[in-house]
């Protein structure tokens, strides 16, 4: 059996709309080969062996570099420039700035959509943007994936089909989004 | 006193700034109520301490999903009383592990099932080197998988007890999953309680040196 030759509420269980138990007796067997196969897809996370320790090793170098802030004396008139700077600084502060280099994984995204015209994914790490990060057709009819690389926390998202379907990842565990639907939730 | 006026003023113009980043991150995304809305509840919750980004990320989720602004009003004042029960949970535990970034995983596990109760044993449990929000997103993510709220708690607490290293207590996620997936019908609750009755073991086990738990 292809992935196409799924049965219409088979597919309804991979899109995330109906659960194993939903289904009719006599499809059970053929949902949870469906589910099987989309388990066997590799989402395992792709981890940067090493980097942990290239960091720390860069940040003990500097923190051993010369301590210049060690010899720095304060001399009254040098008070009206240390506020002026100190001014520029909480103001440089309150703005939003770019966050430390955080560890980064690379995840791949896929979903089953045999008759969608487009896929893609929204979530907390594009603003929810639905055109923001489309998916792409991959050589298996119906199958959709995209790679992104992601900041390590946890991230909620969910494929948007059509523009406007909003479903959440079969293959991701998922929490109540507030508004009677569910977010995809994933960990790294 | 001039001291002083000069930290009035920047104290002012940073609040300034927080809402005009506020306003730039809701612009042309959120209806103009609902941005207002987030101004307010924000600027409430930040001075109770509480994080703001959780509230305009739901702001701009809701919106995105087409969701109607009263819903998506509700959903926003829903989110500040799952931040003020995570904030006080974390407090219980210890008023230095009440940073933002805990309180928004403390409500995020509040909405994947657990209690504030919950919410406090992790914390306890969560000395360092383990990240008190990387425990509570790890168990709500369990929590959200199909393990029950209090299976979840347990096999995150026994494997910190066993001194598992804190990269085991984040893979566990991907460890239930991957019991389930090789598993012949196994739940997620059945793979966490076998992984839970392994760490257990391992803390039990002679030898085991408990004094430094953790490993990197």
């Amino acid at each position: 059996m292809t992935m196409t030759d799924f049965h219409p509420q088979v597919k309804q269980l991979l899109d995330g709309e109906l659960t194993l138990a939903d289904l009719p007796l006599e499809l059970r067997a053929e949902g949870e080969e469906a589910l099987r196969l989309l388990a066997a897809v590799d989402r395992e996370p792709v981890t940067f062996p090493g980097l942990d320790g290239r960091v720390l090793t860069e940040l003990g170098r500097r923190a051993k570099a010369p301590g210049f802030w060690r010899r720095l004396r304060l001399r009254p008139w040098t008070l009206v420039p240390a506020f002026a700077a100190g001014a520029a600084l909480a103001l440089l502060l309150a703005r939003p700035i770019a966050p430390p280099p955080a560890t980064t994984v690379t995840v791949r995204f896929v979903l089953f959509a045999p008759e969608a015209q487009q896929v893609a994914l929204a979530g907390t790490f594009n603003q929810w943007d639905p055109a923001a990060t489309p998916l792409v057709r991959t050589g298996t009819p119906g199958v959709w994936a995209a790679t992104l690389t992601l900041p390590a926390g946890q991230h909620q998202y969910a494929f948007v089909v059509d523009g406007a379907r909003w479903v959440p990842d079969p293959g991701a565990p998922a929490v109540d989004d507030g508004f009677g639907r569910r977010n995809s939730v994933l960990s790294l | 006193m001039k001291t002083l006026r000069v930290f009035l003023l920047l104290a002012i113009c940073s609040t300034a700034v927080s809402a005009q980043d506020v306003s730039a991150r809701l612009a042309g995304r959120v209806p103009p109520e609902i941005a207002a809305l987030v101004h307010q509840l924000a600027t409430s919750a930040a001075a109770r301490g509480l994080p703001v980004d959780p509230l305009i990320q739901k702001a701009i989720e809701g919106s995105a999903k087409g969701v109607p602004a009263d819903r998506v009003a509700a959903a926003l004042r829903a989110l500040v009383g799952q931040l003020d029960v995570a904030a006080v949970a974390l407090q219980r535990a210890g008023p230095a592990l009440t940073d933002t970034d805990a309180i928004a995983a403390g409500a995020f596990a509040l909405n994947a099932g657990l209690s504030d109760r919950q919410v406090t044993a992790l914390a306890r449990a969560s000395r360092p080197p383990y990240s008190v929000a990387a425990t509570l997103r790890v168990t709500s993510t369990l929590a959200a998988m199909g393990v029950p709220a209090a299976d979840a708690v347990d096999l995150v607490t026994q494997v910190i007890a066993s001194g598992g290293a804190t990269t085991e207590v984040l893979g566990l996620p991907a460890q239930v999953m991957s019991g389930v997936s090789h598993g012949q019908g196994v739940t997620p609750a059945q793979a966490a309680a076998g992984l839970a009755r392994a760490a257990a073991a391992r803390a039990n086990a002679p030898g085991q040196n408990r004094s430094h738990p953790g490993k990197p």
